[in-house]
């Protein structure tokens, strides 16, 4: 196999884990929004 | 210092330079000696990006920038996720596929040798400047909160650093890396911990909050775009992005991490890592500062954190007045945040905020400073003056570990680009590999008292030290668009690089120089200007061609 096409250990595919981790950032930009509304007041 | 602490502090330095220097024992070849003979597993890599990235400066400066001003500084790496896909996707296999190993050599396989030296000569320029900054900044902060000598606290770094350094290449810093990761890591944690239970009795993690919350501490998100400031979430995703694309993507120390990889895998994996950490890890930081802030609600603070402009304040006439004046609005905050009356706790926080300003303009004045700014004291000064025995000596070795880290990684990769990039290029072409592994030695050794020499000198430049530092960030952007050309224009020649990347570097000084834009959108305008340029020249010559 050519090592530049190696599955990932996990997830199936790179882009699967590359999209899990733009998910994980839009969570997280969620997460500190409602940090934010919650106790900058 | 207690005992305890300068136990825990040496024995965090000594087991981290010990371990680096018996992971990377028998570097025989300039291949293991630069790149660890591309066998580096994807977790070692991973907190190695971390650990080189974090320097002792952004350790010290984010928890006292939070104090200051808030969480909202977090949001200079909401990019960094995107640029680690993109990077992942597009930079690793190429990098990988073509067995370079620098960024730059690189480019001469896309382009030319001229583009290559060009691109070597920016990161030696812009990281040289850097690195005795990287170097003296720490120690300056150390001296002046512990009294240490700062000829001494940059000997001892320097000299500890070149060694495993010059020792093991790039194996040793890898791997020092990994352990100074950890250290930073529990330093993080034993500091939130511990100024969350120095609070006192009554006051809880809601009260806290509430607190923090009502000052504009926990002001983690910003929506409102504006082109001037650099900490919301657009300039952030956009800006940050760029900034992540450009340091990841084209600086050596932090190319040659991942070069060292087994397969692309484990260095798409150790990006990825990064991708995911950075962000909570930033954020806990910043929280601490937040919760220092609250715990100076309760303990009065000093006036001013920076120690010697205390001492030339306590000399001036209206002193007595101003820390009288002081007192009573520290009091009236204490109470308002005891009674948790947020609006009345506003009011008093403005009035503190009053006083603080006039003292630091004061201090400023009579330092011969113009206005000091004593952020990067307050985190320091929290740890020695109200952390438990043993817990600082952790925390001091966190600080150490994020030091020593940074200026590895930049002795590391400046050595490598002048042996790879310059020396093996351009002066001896055709040595046996012991000799290229010889020069590469000495170059570290080079590098590494260049360090020194710079970060002594740097002392006594008192603010330029950080107009020097910021000029480094001049050059990320030219770098990127010269690497985006690189990959996604074929059509696009090493003429038509090489003269973007210099009218690229002319309008990001021009736009800096002029305008009051962010920082972080100069590294977008530079890349912009190259990738834009380069295919206009490329796009001019082959019409040219066809004429002809």
């Amino acid at each position: 196999m050519n090592p530049h096409d190696e599955r990932p250990p996990f997830g199936g595919s790179w882009g699967r884990i590359y999209a899990g981790l733009a998910v994980y950032l839009i969570a997280l930009i969620a997460l500190f929004t409602w940090f934010t509304r919650s106790w900058n007041r | 210092m207690r005992p305890l602490d300068w136990g825990v502090l040496a024995a965090s330095l000594a087991g981290i330079v010990f371990y680096g220097l018996w992971r990377s024992r028998g570097s025989r070849t300039t291949s293991q000696y630069l790149l660890a003979g591309r066998t580096m597993p994807w977790y070692a890599m991973a907190l190695s990006i971390m650990a080189t990235q974090a320097s002792a400066i952004t350790f010290i400066s984010t928890t006292g920038q939070s104090y200051a001003d808030g969480m909202r500084f977090v949001q200079m790496y909401l990019g960094l996720p995107l640029a680690m896909i993109l990077i992942s996707a597009f930079a690793v296999p190429r990098f990988h596929a073509s067995g370079v190993y620098t960024a730059y050599e690189y480019l001469e396989k896309r382009f030319d040798a001229k583009t290559r030296a060009l691109a070597g000569a920016i990161f030696l320029l812009s990281r040289g400047l850097a690195v005795g900054v990287s170097l003296s900044a720490p120690a300056v902060v150390l001296t002046v909160i512990l009294g240490w000598s700062s000829v001494w606290t940059t000997l001892i770094m320097g000299i500890l650093v070149a060694a495993y350094t010059v020792s093991g290449g790039i194996a040793a810093v890898t791997w020092t890396e990994f352990l100074q990761m950890m250290v930073m890591t529990a330093g993080i944690i034993a500091a939130l911990f511990t100024v969350v239970f120095l609070l006192p009795d009554g006051v809880g993690l809601p009260e806290a909050l509430a607190v923090a919350g009502a000052a504009g501490k926990l002001n983690a998100t910003v929506w409102r775009f504006d082109f001037n400031d650099q900490y919301n979430v657009w300039s952030g995703l956009i800006g940050g992005m760029f900034l992540a694309l450009a340091y990841f993507g084209c600086d050596q120390s932090q190319v040659q991490r991942y070069l060292t990889g087994r397969s692309v895998a484990q260095s798409r994996l150790g990006l990825l890592f990064n991708g995911v950490a950075k962000i909570p890890m930033q954020f806990f930081i910043l929280f601490t500062g937040a919760m220092v802030f609250v715990f100076y609600v309760y303990t009065q603070p000093p006036l001013v954190f920076h120690p010697e402009a205390m001492r030339a304040l306590e000399q001036q006439a209206v002193y007595g007045q101003l820390s009288q004046e002081y007192g009573r609005a520290f009091q009236a905050r204490r109470d308002a945040a005891v009674r948790l009356d947020l609006d009345g706790f506003r009011r008093a926080q403005a009035e503190v905020d009053e006083v603080r300003s006039r003292a630091l303009a004061l201090a400023g004045k009579a330092t011969g400073q113009g206005r000091v700014n004593d952020t990067n004291y307050v985190f320091l000064w929290f740890v020695v003056h109200q952390i438990p025995a043993g817990v600082v000596g952790l925390i001091l070795a966190a600080i150490f570990s994020a030091a020593m880290s940074t200026i590895s990684a930049e002795i590391n990769s400046l050595a490598t680009v002048s042996m790879v990039d310059i020396y093996r290029r351009f002066i001896r072409r055709d040595a046996e590999d012991r000799h290229y592994l010889a020069a590469s030695r000495w170059l570290t050794v080079f590098w590494g008292a260049y360090a020194i020499a710079t970060a002594l000198y740097a002392q006594n430049l008192g603010s330029l030290v950080e107009a020097v530092n910021r000029l480094g960030s001049l050059f990320y952007g030219t770098l990127l668009g010269v690497f985006v050309l690189a990959f996604f224009f074929p059509r696009t020649g090493g003429t038509a690089a090489f003269f973007g990347m210099i009218l690229g570097e002319a309008v990001v000084f021009a736009v800096w120089h002029f305008t009051g834009l962010a920082f972080l959108w100069l590294n977008a305008v530079g890349c912009l200007v190259v990738v834009i340029s380069g295919n206009a020249i490329a796009w001019a010559r082959r019409g040219a061609q066809v004429r002809a």
